[in-house]
């Protein structure tokens, strides 16, 4: 097939709804980088000054701006990762002739050493055993105990519409457009006490009666498939097993709220997804469920996926706007909120996709249904995503309320044997550490949060007792620092710094130390203009607390950094 | 940017917050900053440029809002009904501490030249006021200066940026020319053009906002800069630009006799601040030794124009108009006067021609 | 400008035609931007691509010259399409109905044909302008340098009349003055039909006022305009006095301006620099420039403001007014004896009742828009509002007129003239201030790449350009911002005269000349001419 024409990808994509980033995609796929004369002809057919395209294309970390940089391998060296061998892989492709980039993590902390190499994710610690394949399916939970969004993900053909079907698929979408109202499907999702499971835990229902009750339209669902935390591999699971899951939930929710639109905006590092979705969405309008007059009735509702294309940022729901939009991704000042302007703004749901997959079996099963999911006095389900030193990491549907330690050790296997838990992150990396008598929590936010740090998105990496928790530390961090946006100060600036006085650099007695941290820390936390910045000092704040001795050996002991060896 | 939505006063009620303890009024869409900067409060602030869209970058505006569990931004907060705000409190001003220190960190220089802008000394006042040259959280520098860029008119010295983007901002915001933008991200973030290349390669018009925005000094006014050594302090003078016809307010940088730069006059009426770059570079005209310094009459022996002085010129030409009167009649003088000269010179010339001669023959070059 | 300046970033529908405002108001133009981003439509008329048209929704690229009939075509659609603000025709104009009639037979297809447009397009600006609540139209010299200047103005004015579109915020019929006081020399007086403030010199009562305030007879008719008193030199002109214009440079058909100048008895030039005008006078006095001079300005929105002297003179350089006031002493007169600029301000100022509530103190901080009819007013930002200085908006009945010259065989391309950027007039002041060179150090000629290979020139080669009135050469730049059939160059090079070229006519009502539309014939020349070269030493243009 002769390669499209400039003006060709220009006139397929010109028209479209938030054609920004596919047209920046579509040039980058075909030239294998993203040339200057590429980005002049998108610049002028969508009327974007070139410098500001310039300076966004710049933000993404897997565009390429030098030739053949698209075929560069690109591997993980996230924290999990990097205790499983990163370094010896990139070191084994350099061997083989390749060009090897570091990347922050892509969510395969199940699958260690991940590879992303065009348009394909492989796993493996060497070179020459790199395989691909689907992402694993989450392990049965111990005694039958009930799922929501887990329920029927592990049945074979679930990821097709019949499949999805035959489990009921679409019978909640049914239901809501022929027999209730916007509001009652509201209400219902208000009643389940359904949040965030993104992160931030905005209740659901609120969200969306918000959105129904804004002047304004057209309205969008934007589902954030954008999973960016290190340690959080959920939503790339339930997008690739059960697609239509959440897209049935988008259509629910635009169905509640009067939408007319809505995008799926995927993270770059999930490229076999966006086939995934594709064809998920093509069969759906085809079967009359998404599109024009859906079910036979005049409810409309259209729906694309948009992938992004490598920036932690835009998981945070405005910056996730304006990399839509086409704009810097820097996030917006808030208030005003998405619900009342968002995508072009105006009114916006924007929700995590576990969030708008578990909506389709809260409306069939009801809303006591699901909160009786949760143990004690909590309400409903959440995906815990587990990796690092434990014996089975992978996804896990855990009652909400369930104690950690359960999780840990009866679910997962505990620890290597021989080994013990020294330590956990929460909420992927930005909860920072939990260690020694704070394991003691159970998996719902007023318990994690009584220990100064919150159960998040529900990533959980576990670092043995052979772990050097500076070094996890400072890679965690070095995370941050990359991703910082560097639109506000504190964060710019403090994650630069805190990564400097993990390495060895700052004062050099242990007091000015931890005085210097504990300023950035608290100054970080308070001022930081969104989660990033407020979150990043969790783990130098956590260090400190759990592991002074580590501290003081790092500021003042021999070989400052480096420290003891260990192993990793 | 955001736009905020106008929502009409309620019923004209008056509107009001608690300020620092005090009930003070304000207008719907006003923010907590501009609420506080017309009660004086001076909030300290560095991305902060009141004719741009609030940005919220530096966080040293932050004030503590009842209610809410971290300081919130003023300037990118709007102002509500019933708020309780405080504008200073030890809490806060450690934190704007530590951030000016932060700050402080990452340049090669905190003080610079005040020729080098407008605002170029906002961040060295800041310093000084919190007491931050402590010399903590030092680390690597960010940015990097682009002496490669030969341009007569803007440094670009990025190793004083502090990434606070009010000169990307003003080049979008308030000149519609979006010749520059942000590139990379967090610590590696860097002004550009579009493909890192030279201003004279871009959309830039050297219009010289972006100078004068300039908190630190990172982008400085190399025409005024070249002035640096002219003895003498520094004195400004409002006047107009002496360009088109949109008549900007400026400030005419002296020292001693000499013009030695231009500031834009933020207060000006039909500019607001902006400028372009004829009246924000091109002054030095009025010094060119070019300039006429002595009347010239024509020699008679010569044929040639040669210096005179007042009086003989002023003699020679009142006597051959007398002559020409004389020989063709009053109606055959005529007064063109200039479109780029003062009210009086156009007034005086066509009062020469009507109190003087009694006639209309009077234009301007508004024809050609 | 019938509006303020603060009033550019409020239209719905910027409506810009013969303005290349980026490039010659770039602050005014600044607020256009802001309205466009904030999500105001613009249509852009000018042959060129200019950057306005660059940014805008609907260019229309007429041929050079032919704009009215773009306008009556759009009054045809506006009217056809029911866009008519009947209230606003009914209650504030007159010939409402005529005027509707007349544009029936102008169709967009007609126009078509004339200005060398899409009818589509001519239709699409139509509507928009039509359909604005807020249309707001700007235009420059690009309108009013044409033989139908006044035409195209009125053209203008029609639209405006027949949507509404005046005396409102964000609306208007606003030109944008060239110069920095252009206005306020007009304000001034310094007009053969007006005395200071616009006062008619033919109505009886002003006669009698300043035969009072100057303490002689007055002439009951108008004078005669420059251009008039240009070709009227050594024939009834013996003397003229020449304040801050380089008349044989910036006035079209330099040869007409030279041999005009050269036959005066008597020829006083006042100005900052040496000038080629000045080099054939009789005498010349040194003026103040700006920076060195307190006084007076009125800016393009009518705005009137101080300017004052940070720096002396150098050496015995004066004020203009005072080297004029000195000048009418030494003719014998009395009245002369001002002492300050702050005198002669008054004095405009009582005289002048669009003055009459401003004093030299009152404006210091230039917030008064004229006219302030008395003490304590506060000005008028916005012209218009209520109701029309003469009662009613007259429609006029307008008819397309082709220029005095149109191309042809021999002379095949339109050459039309403004201003870059960077260089500001013939570069008196910005060719002699640091570093300005650096942004544009000569002038090109800028044509179509299809006219390129059509007339035989290279890219970057030379060309020789000339009709019946001179010829010049000038270095060639292919640049699709030229429309197909036309070239352009800018005044601002001395050694690229292209004044030397223009001079097809003038506007018969104002005696504007008609610079922007001039036939010319191209053809390469290998050489770089000897003459002129930037920087040889031949002295700069000035004005």
């Amino acid at each position: 097939m002769p390669q499209a024409t400039n003006d060709e990808l220009l006139a397929r994509w010109k028209n479209e709804p938030a054609p920004l980033l596919p047209l920046l995609h579509a040039f980058h796929q075909r030239d294998g980088y993203l040339s200057e004369d590429a980005l002049r002809a998108i610049a002028k057919g969508l009327r974007i000054p070139i410098a500001d395209l310039f300076g966004t294309v710049t933000f993404y970390h897997h565009f390429s701006r030098d030739e053949a940089g698209l075929d560069r391998p690109r591997v993980c060296t996230g924290p999990v990762c990097s205790m499983r061998g990163a370094e010896v892989l990139v070191a084994s492709l350099r061997a083989a002739g390749h060009d090897p980039q570091p990347m922050p993590c892509p969510g395969r902390c199940d699958q260690p050493v991940p590879v992303i190499h065009g348009g394909t994710v492989l796993t493996g610690r060497t070179a020459s055993t790199l395989v691909s394949g689907p992402s694993p399916l989450p392990p049965a939970p111990p005694g039958g105990i009930e799922e929501c969004v887990f329920a029927g993900i592990r049945n074979p053909g679930r990821a097709g519409l019949a499949g999805y079907r035959n489990d009921g698929g679409y019978e909640a979408l049914t239901r809501a457009v022929t027999g209730m109202t916007p509001g009652e499907v509201i209400d219902v999702i208000d009643a389940s006490g359904l949040a965030g499971r993104g992160g931030a835990g905005f209740p659901t229902g609120r969200k969306w009666r918000a959105v129904a009750d804004a002047p304004g339209g057209p309205k969008t669902i934007v589902s954030n498939a954008d999973e960016g935390e290190p340690g959080c591999f959920k939503d790339r699971l339930l997008m690739d097993h059960d697609p239509h899951g959440m897209i049935e939930g988008m259509a629910l929710a635009a169905y509640a709220t009067g939408a007319v639109r809505g995008f799926i905006y995927l993270r770059y590092e999930y490229p076999e997804t966006v086939d995934i979705l594709e064809g998920a969405i093509a069969e759906a309008e085809a079967a009359g469920l998404l599109g024009d007059g859906i079910l036979g009735t005049d409810f409309a509702f259209d729906l694309r996926v948009r992938r992004g294309a490598g920036a932690y940022i835009c998981g945070e729901e405005t910056s996730l706007l304006n990399s839509l939009e086409g704009k810097h991704p820097f996030p917006r000042n808030r208030p005003p909120f998405p619900v009342t302007h968002g995508y072009e703004n105006l009114p916006t749901v924007v929700n995590n996709v576990e969030t708008l997959a578990s909506a389709p079996p809260i409306l069939v099963h009801g809303a006591e249904w699901y909160r009786g999911l949760g143990r004690g006095d909590h309400a409903g389900t959440k995906v815990i995503s587990l990796s690092g030193d434990i014996a089975r990491p992978g996804n896990y549907e855990v009652p909400i309320g369930l104690p950690l330690a359960e999780l840990l050790h009866d679910w997962a296997g505990g620890p290597p044997s021989g080994r013990t838990i020294q330590a956990v992150t929460m909420a992927g990396l930005s909860g920072g550490f939990l260690a020694g008598a704070d394991l003691d929590v159970t998996l719902d936010e007023p318990s994690i949060r009584s220990k100064g740090s919150f159960l998040g998105a529900g990533g959980i990496m576990v670092f043995d007792d052979s772990r050097d928790m500076i070094r996890v530390t400072r890679e965690s961090m070095e995370f941050f620092a990359e991703e910082s946006c560097g639109k506000c100060f504190p964060c710019r600036i403090g994650t630069q710094r805190l990564v400097e006085r993990l390495e060895g650099d700052g004062p050099d007695t242990v007091e000015a130390w931890v005085d210097e941290v504990t300023d950035l820390n608290q100054v970080m936390m308070k001022t930081s203009a969104c989660g990033l910045g407020q979150a990043a000092p969790l783990l130098t704040e956590s260090l400190i607390r759990y592991f002074p001795e580590r501290v003081r050996e790092h500021v003042a002991g021999p070989g400052g950094s480096h420290g003891p060896a260990m192993k990793g | 940017m955001m736009k905020r939505n106008g929502t009409p006063a309620t019923n004209g009620a008056r509107l009001t917050m608690t300020l620092d303890g005090e009930k003070v009024a304000f207008t719907r869409g006003e923010t907590v900053y501009e609420v506080a900067e017309r009660h004086r409060k001076e909030i300290p602030t560095l991305c902060y440029d009141p004719r741009l869209e609030p940005f919220g970058g530096c966080r040293l505006c932050v004030v503590e809002l009842e209610g809410a569990r971290n300081p919130v931004a003023s300037c990118t907060t709007e102002a509500q009904p019933g708020m309780v705000v405080r504008t200073r409190s030890a809490a806060l001003e450690v934190q704007r501490r530590i951030l000016m220190e932060m700050v402080a960190s990452e340049n090669r220089d905190t003080d610079v030249d005040p020729m080098h802008g407008y605002a170029s000394q906002e961040m060295a006042d800041l310093l000084d006021r919190y007491d931050a040259r402590s010399g903590r959280f030092e680390g690597a520098h960010s940015g990097t200066s682009r002496p490669d860029d030969d341009n007569p008119f803007i440094k670009r010295d990025y190793e004083n940026c502090i990434s606070c983007y009010r000169c990307v901002r003003v080049c979008a915001e308030q000149e519609g020319d979006y010749a520059i933008s942000v590139m990379n991200r967090g610590f590696d973030t860097q002004i550009t053009t579009e493909f890192g290349g030279l201003l004279k390669d871009s959309a830039c018009t050297f219009c010289g906002q972006c100078i004068q925005t300039c908190p630190t000094g990172a982008l400085g006014d190399l025409k005024a800069l070249a002035n640096r050594e002219v003895p003498g302090e520094t004195e400004t003078t409002r006047t107009i630009c002496p360009y088109c016809g949109v008549g900007c307010s400026v400030d005419v940088m002296t020292r001693g006799e000499k013009i030695v730069g231009v500031l834009p006059a933020m207060d000006g009426p039909a500019n607001e601040g902006s400028l372009c770059v004829k009246g924000q570079f091109a002054f030095d005209f009025v010094h060119h030794p070019d300039r006429l310094s002595t009347p010239f009459v024509r020699d008679d022996d010569s044929g040639k124009l040669r210096p005179a002085s007042w009086d003989e010129a002023l003699d020679r030409a009142a006597g051959k108009l007398r002559k020409v009167v004389k020989e063709h009649g009053r109606r055959s003088v005529y007064g063109i006067a200039s479109g780029r000269a003062p009210h009086e010179a156009a007034y005086m010339m066509q009062r020469f021609i009507r109190a003087g001669l009694g006639t209309n023959h009077i234009d301007n070059c508004s024809r050609a | 400008m019938s509006n303020p300046l603060a009033d550019m970033d409020k239209p719905d529908v910027i409506f810009c035609i013969g303005t290349n405002m980026t490039e010659c108001h770039p602050v005014a133009a600044t607020r256009l931007k802001k309205a466009l981003a904030r999500g105001a439509k613009m249509i852009v008329a000018d042959p060129r691509k200019i950057g306005l048209a660059e940014i805008a929704d609907v260019h229309l690229p007429i041929r050079v010259g032919s704009d009215v009939s773009l306008l009556l075509a759009m009054a045809h659609v506006i009217a056809r399409e029911g866009l008519v603000n009947e209230e606003f025709v009914g209650a504030r104009t007159a010939h409402g109905e005529d005027f509707l009639k007349h544009v029936e037979q102008y169709t967009p297809e007609w126009a078509a044909e004339i200005c060398e447009c899409d009818p589509a397009d001519i239709e699409k600006a139509a509507l928009l302008y039509g359909g604005a609540d807020r249309g707001a139209i700007y235009y420059t010299v690009g309108i009013t340098e044409h033989i139908c200047g006044v035409d195209n103005v009125q053209s203008l004015c029609n639209l405006a009349l027949m949507t509404g579109n005046l005396g409102r915020e964000g609306t208007g019929v606003n030109p944008m003055r060239g110069q920095n006081n252009i206005q306020g020399a007009g304000d001034a007086g310094a007009l053969p039909n007006n005395y200071p403030g616009f006062q008619k010199v033919t109505v009886p009562a002003h006669q009698e006022k300043f035969r009072e305030a100057y303490g002689r007879e007055v002439d009951l008719e108008i004078g005669m305009t420059k251009v008039t008193a240009l070709d009227l030199c050594g024939d009834g002109i013996h003397a003229m006095i020449i304040d801050g214009e380089n008349t044989l440079v910036t006035d079209p058909d330099r040869h007409h301006c030279e041999h005009a100048l050269k036959s005066l008895d008597c020829l006083v030039v006042i100005d900052i620099f040496m000038t080629e005008t000045a080099k054939v006078a009789d005498v010349v006095f040194p003026a103040t420039a700006w920076a060195e001079t307190d006084g007076v300005c009125t800016n393009t929105e009518r705005r009137v403001q101080r300017l004052r002297a940070a720096v002396p003179p150098p050496g015995e350089a004066k004020p203009d007014w005072w080297i004029l006031s000195q000048l009418a002493q030494r003719m014998g007169w009395d009245g002369f004896d001002f002492g300050s600029a702050r005198e002669v301000f008054n004095e405009l100022c009582a005289l002048s009742p669009i003055y009459a509530g401003l004093d030299w103190d009152r404006i210091d901080q230039g917030e008064y828009q004229w006219p302030v009819p008395e003490e304590g007013h506060p000005g008028t930002p916005r012209l218009h509002e209520e109701r029309f200085e003469n009662g009613r908006g007259i429609f006029k009945m307008l008819e397309y007129r082709d220029p005095e010259e149109t191309i042809s065989d021999e002379y095949p391309m339109w050459l039309t003239t403004g201003r870059r950027l960077p260089q500001y007039h013939t570069r008196t002041q910005t060719g002699r201030s640091d570093g300005i060179d650096y942004l544009l150090s000569e002038e090109t000629l800028e044509v179509h790449p299809d006219d390129l290979a059509r007339l035989g020139l290279e890219d970057g080669g030379w060309a020789e350009m000339s009709n019946p009135r001179g010829c010049l050469h000038v270095k060639v730049r292919a640049t699709g911002k030229s429309p197909k059939g036309t070239v352009f160059a800018s005044f601002a090079f001395e050694d690229v005269p292209v004044n030397v070229l223009t001079g097809g006519g003038y506007d018969p009502v104002t005696q504007t000349a008609a610079l922007k539309a001039c036939p010319v014939a191209l053809k390469p020349v290998g050489q770089p001419p000897a003459l002129g070269q930037v920087g040889s030493g031949i002295e700069l243009g000035r004005s």
